[in-house]
């Protein structure tokens, strides 16, 4: 049977790891959040199937992240890598929750499938928005485990 | 639905063999078995229009993140292609040659859907896909090729079981009796290339009489098994796989092990007849028509399937709504149709008769295992039984009293909502029925979903269904165990009562299905 | 990082009311998904992802915490709703069961587990007669359950008209007419018939989840609020009625005669209806809440207008899940919050 999920995806180049300025490790100043900020903390999240991160994948880029920290407000297209893939409501998650786990509590986070990229994309992003549905996934522990993997930073290399 | 949108697909990093998941829309959904239900099936009828069941077959299901299965892949490494989005949303592969090969769609089977614990709805399109009268049609049309080629060895013995609850709700749509419209039935069937049309109420005896020495059986266990007791009735394939699914040890073991009247039918055909007719289980291509979607299900169960013979003991379910299809595409009626007697499974040419046993549309477990009890318990002839109704109609008992013995409880419970309060009281050590009636549809097997609704004309749904019921039991009924055919059969074809071809043959088991715990496959 | 938010109360020149923090519950370990009075207004129970049940009541000036209600759940309580006696509290759990709960002096009980819903509980509401108690579940069903005289519960009724998840229910306050919405943007009426239960009204008209409907004191009108941002006001038309509004097999008809939007950015997860004045208030994932009042129109009952007369801008730190005007004090309603609390506010005239 031909499976219709991504066997063979197209393996993007990471970026570089960004250069940190000095008064970043100042712990006194107190410096806003912007794109490449938050970027960083989602390119690493690794694919649910594949050994790859979704930066690698190219599932997100930094033109699909918008921060407006006096707003509170993070949003975040992300793009999978077919447009039936299986996979985009757990990846959709394991972005909320890194977010939810690394930004303090005061943003107010869309995570969303880039428009016209996948087939149930109204689905996704209303289940993905919902966030009641999203705090009971977080209790099965089945799923958070999955998640979980998802969110460990592999060795890069 | 984006159109003709490529994406590359690198296929460098792949492996031969991987299992990976893959998801199938199930179509149009219904709710299947005691799932619950607003309405007695009212509201399902309205959601599957005749016209839904009959169009859009495709013998592929397309994708969604409603139903996740895992399937396993072939990939050939070291090829690079781009996967195109037809404007009809099928996909179509580009090798680097230009070649395009449309891709397959991942396909459900019925098997598929009853090892699966994800939902316990089922999908009308898998259903309708591999169990509809047009599995029927493509048999009767290889059998007339078949006879032109000149080559009759490779037809099949095509045989037709009709259920009395099946045949009421076609009486009704066509003002006929229950035995007219069998004879009708039959005339018609025959005219499309059917060879035998039995009525599934033979095969009830069998699952009358040993449902009620099960019931002894289990009484007498009581003592040494706690769980013998309450005997909760196994007609009824919704209730079934709802209780396999989702109570899984706690409940399976109160089910009564006896066949339903349709696979008890099915062990007659395949094995009886067969061996009468000379041929293997496989050249008998064996249909049956019933008041219910959820059969469909219950013929697909790996419990009554031949490895020898890799065939069915049913092999095809059709619904009395998908018969009135039939009748509609041959331009037929059954009121001005010609009548043709019924044929008897002995195959000695006398018409068999029209006859139904005791107890409401559903079977009359209750009515014939609290006659059977009291006579072997309490040594007592009971010729009444009385109902009381309690909460609502749907969930009445029975009380058999005798002086010096313990009372014995029976309970009908039929619709979700009563079958819950039965189960948790098993779950709670509350129950005090010692055997229970259940049957998913509110108002049992005659208000089945596969039944013909109401087409308006002034007749409520309410109505037809009043006329269903009258027309059901307008037919004399029998003693199972004073059925001198019945007789014959236990003794010539089982070896006996209680032989071990017996118990193989009458009876079957259950399976717990096992939440799945992938995290790939939950729903959240 | 910044610290909390500055508080802002916000003045509506026209209204001259503002709603202002009278007093911060705390206790809750985690999110606090719902609060609910008891009838008479004295205590206050709210619920958390940290599985427990809070009850809350009145110590001197000061509201404290009265009882904490562990181990009947293993994971989060979505919501709870007190019995119209106040001698029964049910909590609605994501373990898939309902807990009632009875209150003998001061103590509560558990006194049953109601099972049978295939996954999260979202919510449970108690009819007026407190015979009956409606749940609803992500299992796309709203169940019925009766209470009978020797407190047990018996399932009356299981439907299964929604087509996606049910957030709410509610029942109406005089009739046994049942209310429920959710995550396939409608809002749907049930009623008993005949041997069952079953859904006479389907209402469309939102864009988005429905998070949560109240009836108005009389029950002629429900509000209802949406993911879509916006809250609707919807008229009931019964038969016979002067309008001329067609209504069939002599049940009435709901139409919705007011959409109140532009006050919310995010989500409103709550709306209540006060039942001592003709007041709105909701509540959403902006962190605010908003309170609204009717304004007096020549056609009040088919087109009503409602104003905004209070707002607070970040009333708490995080997404606000609930709120609830108090049935005994005028201007008093509680709210719950992501960020762990419980506030009580007191809506006051402008100087």
């Amino acid at each position: 049977m031909v499976s219709l999920d991504n066997a063979n995806p197209v393996v993007f180049l990471r970026r570089k790891e960004r250069h940190v300025l000095p008064e970043e490790e100042d712990d006194d100043v107190t410096d806003k959040f912007d794109s490449r900020e938050v970027f960083d903390l989602i390119r690493v999240i690794n694919d649910p199937e594949h050994p790859l991160t979704l930066e690698e994948l190219n599932v997100v880029e930094e033109s699909n992240v918008k921060v407006d920290d006096d707003a509170n407000a993070v949003y975040i297209l992300f793009t999978p890598t077919i447009p039936h893939c299986s996979m985009a409501t757990l990846i959709g998650l394991s972005i909320r929750v890194k977010l939810l786990r690394a930004l303090p509590s005061r943003f107010k986070v869309d995570v969303k499938i880039s428009p016209g990229t996948h087939d149930s994309e109204h689905a996704v992003n209303k289940q993905l928005a919902d966030k009641e549905r999203v705090a009971a996934a977080l209790e099965n522990s089945h799923l958070l485990e999955v998640v979980n993997q998802c969110l460990v930073r592999r060795a890069t290399g | 639905m984006p159109v003709n949108r490529s994406r590359n697909l690198n296929k460098q990093v792949s492996g031969p063999l991987r299992t990976i998941s893959s998801q199938a829309r199930l179509g149009q959904e219904r709710f299947r078995g005691p799932r619950p239900r607003s309405s007695p099936c009212l509201a399902m009828a309205s959601q599957f229009s005749g016209a839904l069941q009959l169009t859009d077959l495709d013998d592929f299901i397309t994708p969604s993140q409603e139903c996740i299965k895992p399937v396993q892949i072939d990939r050939t490494p070291g090829k690079v292609g781009k996967i195109r989005v037809e404007d009809d949303g099928s996909y179509t592969e580009i090798s680097q040659s230009g070649e395009e090969v449309k891709l397959k769609k991942a396909k459900i089977t019925l098997n598929d859907c009853l090892a699966c614990s994800g939902c316990i709805t089922s999908a009308e399109s898998v259903l309708i896909s591999q169990q509809s009268q047009d599995e029927l049609y493509r048999v009767l049309h290889e059998n007339a090729a078949h006879a032109e080629t000149g080559d009759p060895s490779q037809e099949k013995v095509v045989v037709v079981s009709v259920s009395p609850q099946a045949r009421a709700s076609l009486a009704a749509k066509f003002k006929l009796s229950s035995e007219t419209a069998g004879k009708k039935l039959t005339a018609f069937f025959k005219r499309l290339g059917v060879h035998y049309v039995f009525d599934t109420t033979f095969a009830r005896n069998f699952s009358l009489i040993e449902s009620c020495h099960e019931f002894i059986r289990r009484y007498q266990a009581l003592e040494t098994d706690k769980k013998s007791l309450p005997m909760l009735a196994s007609a009824c394939p919704g209730w079934i796989c709802y209780a396999e699914k989702t109570h899984g040890s706690y409940i399976l073991p109160y089910i009564s092990t006896s066949k339903s009247p349709q696979q008890v039918m099915g062990s007659i055909v395949k094995d009886y007849l067969a061996q009468r007719l000379g041929k293997t289980a496989d050249s008998v291509y064996h249909v049956t028509v019933m008041p219910c979607f959820d059969k469909k299900l219950e013929a697909s169960r790996a419990d009554f399937f031949s490895e020898v013979y890799q065939t069915r003991d049913v092999d095809c379910v059709i619904t009395s709504g998908e018969v009135e299809k039939m009748l509609e595409k041959e331009g037929s009626s059954l009121t001005d149709a010609e009548e043709m007697d019924l044929d008897s499974v002995f195959l000695h040419g006398t018409p068999e008769p029209t006859y139904s046993h005791r107890g409401g549309g559903s079977g009359g477990y209750l009515e014939h295992i609290a006659i059977h009890a009291a006579s072997v318990l309490h040594g007592h002839k009971v010729d009444d039984l009385q109902y009381k109704v309690l909460r609502n109609q749907d969930f009445q008992e029975v009380t058999v009293e005798a002086e010096g013995k313990p009372p014995l409880k029976f309970a009908i419970a039929y619709g979700f909502r009563n079958i819950q309060n039965i189960v948790q009281r098993i779950k709670r050590n509350k129950c005090t029925y010692h055997f229970v009636e259940i049957m998913a549809c509110p108002s049992g097997c005659s208000n089945g979903g596969g039944q013909i609704r109401s087409g308006g004309e002034g007749e409520s749904q309410k109505e037809r269904l009043q006329s269903v019921e009258e027309i059901y039991k307008g037919v004399p009924v029998v003693d199972p165990f004073q059925q001198r055919q019945v007789e014959e059969l236990y003794a010539q074809w089982l070896g006996g009562r209680d032989s071990d071809m017996a118990k193989r043959l009458l009876h079957t088991q259950y399976h717990e299905i096992e939440k799945s715990t992938s995290a790939l496959t939950i729903k959240w | 990082m910044t610290g909390a938010r500055k508080l802002l109360v916000h003045h509506l020149k026209n209204s001259m009311q503002s709603l202002q923090e009278a007093q911060k519950l705390s206790g809750h370990t985690e999110r606090v998904w719902c609060v609910s009075w008891n009838p008479s207004g004295t205590l206050l129970a709210s619920c958390s992802s940290d599985k427990t049940i809070r009850i809350w009541g009145k110590e001197g000036e000061n509201w404290v915490c009265k009882s904490v209600l562990t181990d009947a759940h293993t994971r989060t309580v979505r919501s709870v709703s007190w019995s119209p006696c106040g001698q029964y509290l049910a909590a609605a759990s994501f373990d898939a069961t309902t807990s009632v709960w009875s209150r003998k002096g001061g103590e509560f009980e558990c006194l049953a587990t109601l099972e049978g819903h295939e996954n999260e509980v979202k919510s449970s509401s108690w009819a007026c007669t407190g015979s009956l108690l409606a749940t609803c579940s992500r299992d796309k069903s709203v169940w019925i359950w009766e209470v009978t005289a020797d407190e047990e519960f018996e399932c009356a009724s299981v439907m299964s008209t929604h087509t996606q998840d049910v957030k709410r229910v509610k029942w109406h306050p005089t009739k046994e007419l049942l209310a429920s919405c959710g995550y396939d943007d409608t809002v749907r009426l049930y009623r008993e018939e005949s041997d069952d239960w079953e859904c006479c009204n389907t209402l469309k008209g939102h864009s988005s989840t429905v998070w949560a409907l109240d009836f108005n004191q009389t029950g002629n009108r429900l509000a209802t609020c949406s993911a879509d941002c916006s809250l609707k006001i919807w008229q009931e038309y019964e038969p016979g009625n002067a309008e001329g509004v067609n209504t069939t097999d002599n049940i009435s008809v709901w139409k919705c005669v007011c959409t109140v939007s532009g006050f919310h950015e995010r989500p409103i997860y709550d709306v209540s209806w006060s039942t001592l004045e003709d007041l709105l208030v909701t509540a959403g994932g902006d962190d605010s809440l908003c309170v609204y009042r009717e304004v007096l129109t020549a056609d009040a009952k088919n087109s009503p207008k409602f104003e905004m007369v209070a707002r607070v801008r970040g009333a708490h730190a995080e997404d606000i899940n609930s709120v609830v005007w108090s049935p005994s004090e005028k201007g008093l309603l509680a709210s719950a919050s992501d960020d762990g609390d419980v506030k009580l506010w007191k809506l006051l005239q402008e100087a």
